[in-house]
């Protein structure tokens, strides 16, 4: 068969259903609002891993002694930096218990009596921190930011009497090294802060692709049947590969530019950074549509109109979308899901879209993915294309 | 020598246990305009789509123009012409984009199917819609730009499934015209219809086709004096009282063989026997009809000959001599060739 035929059957093809999309103007809005929505969407209901401020806790001094002023002093002072915490005084337990029973605090700090008396005489002293934990999310962010500020507050504290006690001695030392001997220094391979976005982005690029492509091949295909168009293109000296090329072009065209508006967004507004090579992206985004294209023709081939393909397709993508750890790591899911995932090819696709635009990775440090999507597509087609033959002349 | 344009050697269609084409065999010459009729379920349209490559015929073969229809599938879609039952076009695109489209496909060069398209559109007066949507068209200027759709690549065969079914009598007047033309200019018409009429003016030869095989094949004139023997009597009845109870009692008469309504108080019978005729009139009066005119026809129509070949009943309950509704066969099929 003519291979030049084949091609440009299929750009013809590709043009005509890209002439009607556009002039289609409701499927191109959605075309446009779609990647929108799941960008924010996605990108605000999901957990951030950022901690929530101005949580409103109460203080309850039950001492009367000099120690206790400074340490809710020091506290203002570390809370006013941060602003983690919206600090309430109270005068007894019971008032800020009744505040919390209210909803109105997420918990309180009660400094007991003698706290003073503990400090001045050598001894630790100790602070109750009371916690609602009705609200477990919000109870483990006060514990975490109550620990943090009293690990703060003690460290202050502890520079402070090593600074006293060098003066009465006579030595010099450097307080900051004996009471932090060790200083964490994080740096990371994104520059910038941790960002759900830049996780969320590249997976969302080859998941609306894999969508466009996967809902539209059947959608495309059945309505063409069913208006009677497809014997007009099936009754013409064409090879019925140009049909599949020819579809597939226009939806890659469709997904690319979804691609595009997500990409756009996700680094004008999201603060994603780009660090890899775009065109190496998008040679990713056109590998994993070949590995799953072949199953959108399978579903079309089966199937006998628009709605039972839709339907199938349906079900075949939504576990996909959720198991392919597009929107959450996969490490975080149980053992049994990791393994589920592992036969989608989403999920090699995405985590190679990742690596190449987030990490700068090159084509041999994704070979494995590349490969793996490689034989998915196909083992796919193999599958495909002779029942889609076979399902063009019933 | 390619004598004949088609020829189909026992072709059979089966869908699971349903033999929609069965051990077909026939052959269309090159140059004529071969009707095929048929009640609804017939098997005309699975015999086209297997003539055009769009279904697999269980068994059997067939060659068109020359060459075979599994074998040389590619070869056979560059001779042939469709205007399928639902229309070939795309709404979203103008007329000019739809027949580029197609065009393209044929290979033809750009200027030539330019040429083309201005040409066709012209036949059927339709360059002023050129570059308008064909969601903005009528059913019958729709239908015009399908019929021209398929003449695009110049094929040597053209399949015409019902071209003219549902449309105003203009521009069922100016289709037939225009098969007549290609016609002329030696491209080989298969035609199906309902259209009696049509079926009778339009084809060289007529094949009447029912449950799958070939009831009857021949010329239309030579299929209306197979039975218009001396002892088929064909006569139309005016009744001013007619009504569907005895309408239904005259079908079930046994002489006669075939009845259709033409309007509100006229019959059309067909009917065998000795003393048919009073025998019919007596019925009639019998069960209180009054009859205000009996015209004899004897001339017998295609319409006849495809009743008394395919039988009284509707062919959605098969049940025999189901009793069908004034609303019928006779008067749909009447109907339609007005």
């Amino acid at each position: 068969m003519d291979l030049m035929k084949i091609f440009k059957d299929s750009y013809h093809i590709m043009a005509k259903d890209l002439l009607s999309l556009r002039r289609n103007k409701m499927s191109l809005a959605a075309l446009f609002i779609m990647p929108i929505a799941f960008l924010v969407m996605f990108g605000f209901i999901f957990p951030s891993g950022n901690t929530q401020t101005h949580m409103p806790v109460g203080v309850v001094n039950l001492d009367d002694g000099s120690g206790s002023t400074q340490f809710i002093s020091q506290l203002n002072a570390l809370n006013s930096n941060n602003s983690y915490l919206n600090l309430q005084n109270f005068t007894s337990t019971d008032a800020a218990k009744t505040e919390i029973n209210q909803g109105k605090l997420y918990g309180t700090f009660i400094i007991p009596p003698g706290f003073s008396y503990n400090m001045s005489h050598g001894q630790s002293a100790d602070v109750v921190m009371l916690v609602d934990n009705s609200n477990p999310q919000i109870a483990s962010q006060i514990e975490g930011v109550t620990a943090n500020t009293i690990t703060m507050m003690n460290g202050q504290q502890a520079v402070y009497n090593v600074v006293n006690m060098s003066a009465s001695t006579g030595q010099s030392v450097n307080p900051q090294a004996m009471v932090f001997p060790y200083t964490p220094n994080i740096q990371t391979t994104i520059p910038g802060q941790n960002n759900y976005f830049n996780f969320l982005a590249p997976g969302l690029m080859i998941m609306i692709v894999m969508m466009t492509v996967m809902t539209g091949i059947p959608e495309a295909i059945s309505k063409e049947k069913e208006i009677g168009t497809f014997d007009g293109m099936l009754s013409a000296p064409i090879n019925q590969i140009s049909i599949i090329l020819g579809k597939t072009a226009a939806l890659c065209v469709r997904g690319f530019g979804q691609c595009i508006l997500i990409l756009l967004l996700a680094v004008l507004f999201f603060g994603v950074t780009i660090q890899g090579s775009i065109l190496l992206a998008f040679v990713m985004l056109l590998l994993g549509i070949f590995s799953f294209v072949g199953i959108g023709i399978v579903a079309v081939s089966m199937s006998e109109d628009q709605a039972s393909g839709t339907m199938i397709v349906n079900l075949l993508m939504f576990p996909m979308m959720f198991l392919a750890g597009i929107f959450y790591p996969l490490q975080q899911m149980p053992w049994f899901m990791q393994d589920i995932a592992k036969v989608i090819p989403l999920t090699y696709a995405a985590d190679a879209m990742r690596k190449i635009m987030l990490l700068n990775a090159n084509l041999g440090d994704v070979i494995t993915q590349v490969l793996i999507l490689v034989a998915f597509g196909v083992v796919t087609m193999a599958i495909a294309v002779p029942l889609f033959r076979r399902s063009m002349t019933r | 020598m390619t004598e004949n344009a088609i020829e189909i050697n026992n072709l059979t269609k089966e869908f699971g246990d349903f033999k929609a084409v069965d051990n077909l065999s026939l052959n269309v010459k090159s140059g004529e305009i071969f009707g095929f009729l048929g009640p609804n379920g017939a098997g005309k349209s699975t015999t086209i789509r297997m003539l055009c490559t769009l279904a697999q015929p269980t068994s059997g073969s067939a060659t068109v123009s020359g060459y075979d229809l599994v074998k040389d599938a590619a070869k056979v879609r560059e001779n042939i012409g469709l205007v399928a039952e639902k229309m070939i076009m795309y709404d979203a695109l103008t007329a000019a984009e739809n027949l580029r489209f197609f065009g393209k496909l044929y290979r033809i060069p750009k200027d030539e199917l330019e040429r083309r398209i201005d040409e066709l559109l012209e036949m059927v007066n339709m360059q002023e819609w050129k570059d308008t949507q064909i969601n903005k068209f009528s059913t019958g200027m729709k239908q015009r730009i399908n019929v021209i759709r398929a003449l695009l690549p110049e094929p040597k065969i053209i399949f015409m499934d019902e071209p003219t079914l549902g449309l105003d009598p203009q521009t069922t007047f100016s289709i037939r015209e225009i098969i007549r033309d290609i016609n002329k200019k030696g491209v080989t018409v298969i035609l199906t219809t309902h259209a009696m009429v049509e079926a009778e003016a339009l084809s060289d030869r007529v094949a009447i086709i029912d449950h799958g095989k070939i009831a009857a094949l021949d010329t239309p004139e030579n299929l209306k004096n197979m039975i218009s023997d001396v002892n088929t009597t064909i006569f139309s009845v005016k009744i001013t009282n007619l009504s569907s109870q005895l309408i239904e009692s005259i079908r079930n008469l046994e002489n006669v063989t075939a009845l259709s309504q033409q309007d509100d108080h006229i019959l059309k019978i067909s009917a065998t026997g000795e003393n048919a005729l009073n025998n019919i009139i007596d019925s009639i009066r019998a069960k209180g009809g009054n009859i205000f005119s009996i015209t004899n026809s004897n001339e017998s129509t295609l319409e006849d000959v495809f009743l008394a070949l395919t039988g009284k009943e509707i062919r959605d309950h098969a049940s025999e001599k189901a009793a069908p509704t004034p609303h019928g066969h006779g008067q749909r099929a009447q109907a339609r060739v007005r």
